[in-house]
């Protein structure tokens, strides 16, 4: 078989996971909350940063740092959703993907105040080492990566399905005023849904920060992927952000590899535009439709 | 009847007021003063054509700035491969746009909330990259990729596109005012607050929101137009910048979404605020504006506007 | 004189049969009941009539036209209305307005003569008091009466009511019967789903009674009343 494409699929499968790993979170908080955050890819920012900083002041392998990141992320989330996001959980949704979007600048921007327009990145020893064989390239951090997306995913439903925190927010997604009146507090449920979709987010920011540019304004790139993977995946259906990111991934390294680089941005956004128009609820059909 | 006495007070202060801001090229001499009055009146027009579409009907639409860019585009190609006119071309812009946005909207507007918004969204930044890249791929030289498209300089002073405007933005101004009047504005008020139990009550709600989105990328052509020739020289990353999508919502957010003053009243605001603070906080500009919007969602969530529409009991404002 | 017949109508969900090959006719100055219990199919098959979703089979016929698959606001505008089991009033609008988008849009009016029909519904329903109200601020039975007065508004000849006095105690269900009867002697021709049975046995002419999505009787009041098929969907089988 030609090498060119084993590469590019196998690019495509492990791009795949990575945009599932940070698109899990985004599922997570639409399919509770009815929310679009868009301010989603600050919070894989963060975590990105999260790990640059702990990395350059105490030599922490990005890997150690992720339940650093994680916390923080969960708190912040947890804190954005309670005492702001909460405020409008009753309005129509429009006003929380607006007011998310003015989160998004608001916390884009101060990065950026605080740490500057330069691009930073983490090397460690292991950055740009590949496992080589048959004429292919693959990297090791990717690979690491690859198989984290799929224990998150893992974990998350285990999390959902099997404990009882989970199990109110399942069923504050499914209905909220039951939920409500057979005691569940729906703020306090909102509050700890957003801030695990952060933790998630934060997670996804320090797998990637071995392979990628960090800088503060790297978030609307995430927040757009995540929303055609899960678009693509369906909506607030979570095993979903695995699909989708296979496909986009896929889609991608493939017009990439044999037309160019270019392209395949607009190929994302063209494969997205289409899916709404023609599949909204996804390429296996189980997500939520507006 | 309460209508009729509302219609004579309306204008009884417009037509003043559309003549007082008519003459103000002539009563300053300020360059700077011309200039930004221009572009309260440019932003006017743009969060009004953002008003019509989203506004009235609630249909998030995240990708407007696509058919501003679209006419850009035109205007561009029109004056500097066809060595046509300026206002010919202005005129085309619209027209393009709006050809445009008839195909588009047709299949877009049957998505609701979110989706609609994301889809908008992403025709939006889809044309981008096609303006971005199509010259290089098909080896051609058409939009010119990330060089841009530099226009003819016009000769003209501030003053000529201050009247360019203005008479872009009066009529979107009175296409307000049409809607707040007519049997179209009803039916895009009745989609927004119940389409289920508009489509059965006998809106044909498909015609009216494409009317709508049709009639907001028409004036947007325009406006695109017009900037191109005023700035000489656009880009991809400008002409569909996401930014200009940002203002358009916020200064309709501000002023309130679904009403004849809101544009007026958010522009002016925002504008002005922009131009006191960006002179002032550079740097804090976006984190001001993120904040504003935050600020605006959680106490105004009606903007200005829609809060006294509500608090007073007034309509048609 | 028939002025809307349903032959075969069904609708299916996936595997979900909602609606079983109901046929029935309306007949002009007619008003017809449908009952059965929750689930029998009823809403589901008024949103087939009025375009909502096309049915999966069978025909609709409108005063002789096939309105299977048209859109709903074209049915409504070839005189077929519906009002809501529950209400969506456009709420921010006040009584008047929500009674003039139908006139305006329905009933194809210009802006003046609109608001010389709205103001003509509105009296006709007895709402006049309430109509500079907004629709969110009014009180359960006038809610309902500004449902109907929508409907009219569109000039409809036919009505469709789904469960339009749900709500009502028992001195409102009488007005809403007064009502009725004169919407029914200004010409209209009405179907209407109820679970009160003394108001539905009480206004109707002919009833057809429906079950799991399917029509299990049909006739008088009385002979429905006595129906076997029609005891045991309500009240289950006798143990005897």
């Amino acid at each position: 078989m030609d090498t060119v494409l084993i590469q590019a699929i196998i690019n495509g499968l492990l791009l795949g996971g990575v945009y599932a790993a940070y698109s899990a979170g985004f599922s997570l908080i639409f399919g509770v909350m009815g929310v679009v955050n868009l301010a989603h890819g600050e919070l894989i920012m963060l975590g990105a940063f999260t790990s640059y900083w702990l990395f350059v002041w105490f030599n922490m392998d990005p890997y150690i740092t992720i339940p650093f990141s994680m916390a923080a992320l969960f708190v912040f989330g947890y804190i954005i959703q309670k005492y702001i996001i909460n405020r409008v959980i009753e309005l129509p949704h429009i006003m929380s993907y607006i007011l998310t979007f003015g989160i998004h600048l608001m916390v884009a921007n101060t990065a950026l105040q605080l740490w500057t327009h330069d691009f930073r990145t983490i090397t460690t020893s292991y950055s740009g080492a590949n496992a080589a064989f048959w004429g292919l390239n693959i990297p090791y951090a990717r690979l690491i990566t690859f198989f984290l997306a799929l224990v998150i995913i893992g974990a998350l439903w285990f999390f959902m399905s099997r404990t009882e925190t989970g199990r109110a927010i399942r069923a504050t997604s499914m209905d909220k005023e039951v939920a409500r009146i057979m005691g569940v507090n729906i703020r306090e449920i909102y509050a700890i849904t957003f801030g695990i979709g952060a933790a998630i987010s934060g997670l996804a920011g320090t797998l990637i920060s071995p392979f990628v540019i960090i800088f503060p304004e790297m978030g609307l790139n995430y927040t757009i992927i995540a929303f055609c993977v899960v678009v693509l995946g369906g909506m607030g259906y979570m095993p979903g952000a695995l699909w989708g990111g296979v496909i986009l991934g896929l889609a991608q390294s493939l017009t990439a590899a044999y037309l160019s680089a270019g392209i395949s941005v607009a190929t994302t956004f063209l494969i997205l535009f289409f899916m709404l128009i023609f599949r909204p609820a996804g390429i296996v059909g189980k997500g939520l439709v507006a | 009847m309460h209508q009729i006495s509302t219609a004579k007070t309306f204008w009884l202060f417009f037509i003043p007021a559309c003549i007082a801001v008519a003459l103000i090229p002539l009563f300053t001499s300020s360059e700077y003063t011309l200039r930004v009055s221009a572009l309260v009146i440019f932003w006017i027009g743009m969060s009004g054509c953002w008003n019509i579409m989203s506004g009235y009907t609630g249909y998030i639409d995240f990708g407007p700035v696509v058919y501003f860019g679209i006419g850009s585009y035109t205007t561009a190609i029109c004056m500097t491969r066809f060595g046509a006119l300026f206002l010919p071309s202005a005129i085309l812009s619209g027209v393009v746009s709006a050809l445009i946005a008839l195909p588009i909207g047709i299949p877009t507007l049957r998505l609701r909330g979110a989706y609609f918004a994301i889809a908008t969204f992403a025709f939006a930044e889809t044309m981008k990259q096609v303006a971005l890249e199509f010259d290089r791929t098909f080896g051609v030289k058409f939009f010119e990729g990330s060089h841009g498209i530099t226009l003819p300089i016009s000769g003209h002073d501030n003053m000529f596109f201050f009247y360019c405007v203005f008479a872009v933005t009066l009529a979107i101004v009175l296409v307000h005012y049409a809607i707040e009047h007519s049997k179209f504005g009803y039916g895009l008020k009745a989609i927004h607050e119940a389409e289920a139990s508009a489509e059965i009550a006998g809106v044909n709600t498909t015609g009216v929101k494409l009317r709508a989105y049709v009639t907001s990328a028409f004036f947007l052509g325009i406006l695109g137009g017009i900037e191109a020739y005023w700035i000489t020289y656009i880009t991809p990353a400008d002409a569909f910048s996401v930014q200009k999508t940002v203002q358009m919502v916020i200064m309709t957010l501000l002023g309130g979404m679904g009403t004849f003053l809101g544009p007026i009243v958010g522009a002016s605001f925002f504008t002005l605020l922009s131009e006191v603070l960006g002179t002032k906080f550079v740097e804090y500009y976006l984190i001001m504006v993120g904040a504003v919007i935050i600020g605006i969602i959680l106490v105004l969530p009606s903007g200005i506007i829609g809060t006294l529409k509500a608090r007073k009991g007034i309509r048609f404002i | 004189m028939t002025i809307l017949e349903c032959k075969n109508v069904s609708k299916n969900f996936g595997a979900l049969a909602a609606v079983q090959a109901v046929s029935f006719t309306l007949n002009r100055g007619e008003i017809l009941g449908m009952i059965g219990p929750n689930g029998a199919g009823k809403t589901t098959l008024f949103n087939c009539i009025v375009g909502i979703h096309p049915p999966s089979n069978g025909r609709v016929i409108l005063d002789g036209t096939d309105i299977a698959g048209f859109k709903p606001y074209t049915i409504c505008r070839m005189g077929l209305a519906k009002t809501s089991q529950i209400m969506e009033p456009f709420r921010t609008m006040s009584v008047f307005e929500n009674v003039l988008i139908g006139a305006l849009h329905g009933g194809q009016m210009s802006m003046k003569e609109a608001r010389t029909e709205t103001d003509r519904v509105i009296g006709f329903v007895g709402l006049t008091q309430h109509s500079h109200k907004p629709s969110a601020a009014i009180s359960v039975p006038a809610r309902r009466r500004l449902e109907l007065a929508r409907a009219l508004a569109t000039g409809a000849k036919v009505l469709l009511l789904d469960e339009n006095m749900a709500g009502l105690n028992p001195f409102e269900i009488d007005e809403a019967l007064e009502l009725l009867r004169k919407i029914r002697d200004s010409g209209k021709s009405i179907v209407v789903v109820e679970h009160i049975m003394r108001a539905v046995m009480g206004i109707s002419d002919r009833l057809i009674v429906l079950n799991y999505g399917a029509k299990i009787a049909e006739g008088t009041p009385e002979v429905v009343a006595n129906n076997e098929d029609v005891i045991e969907a309500y009240l289950g089988r006798k143990a005897s």
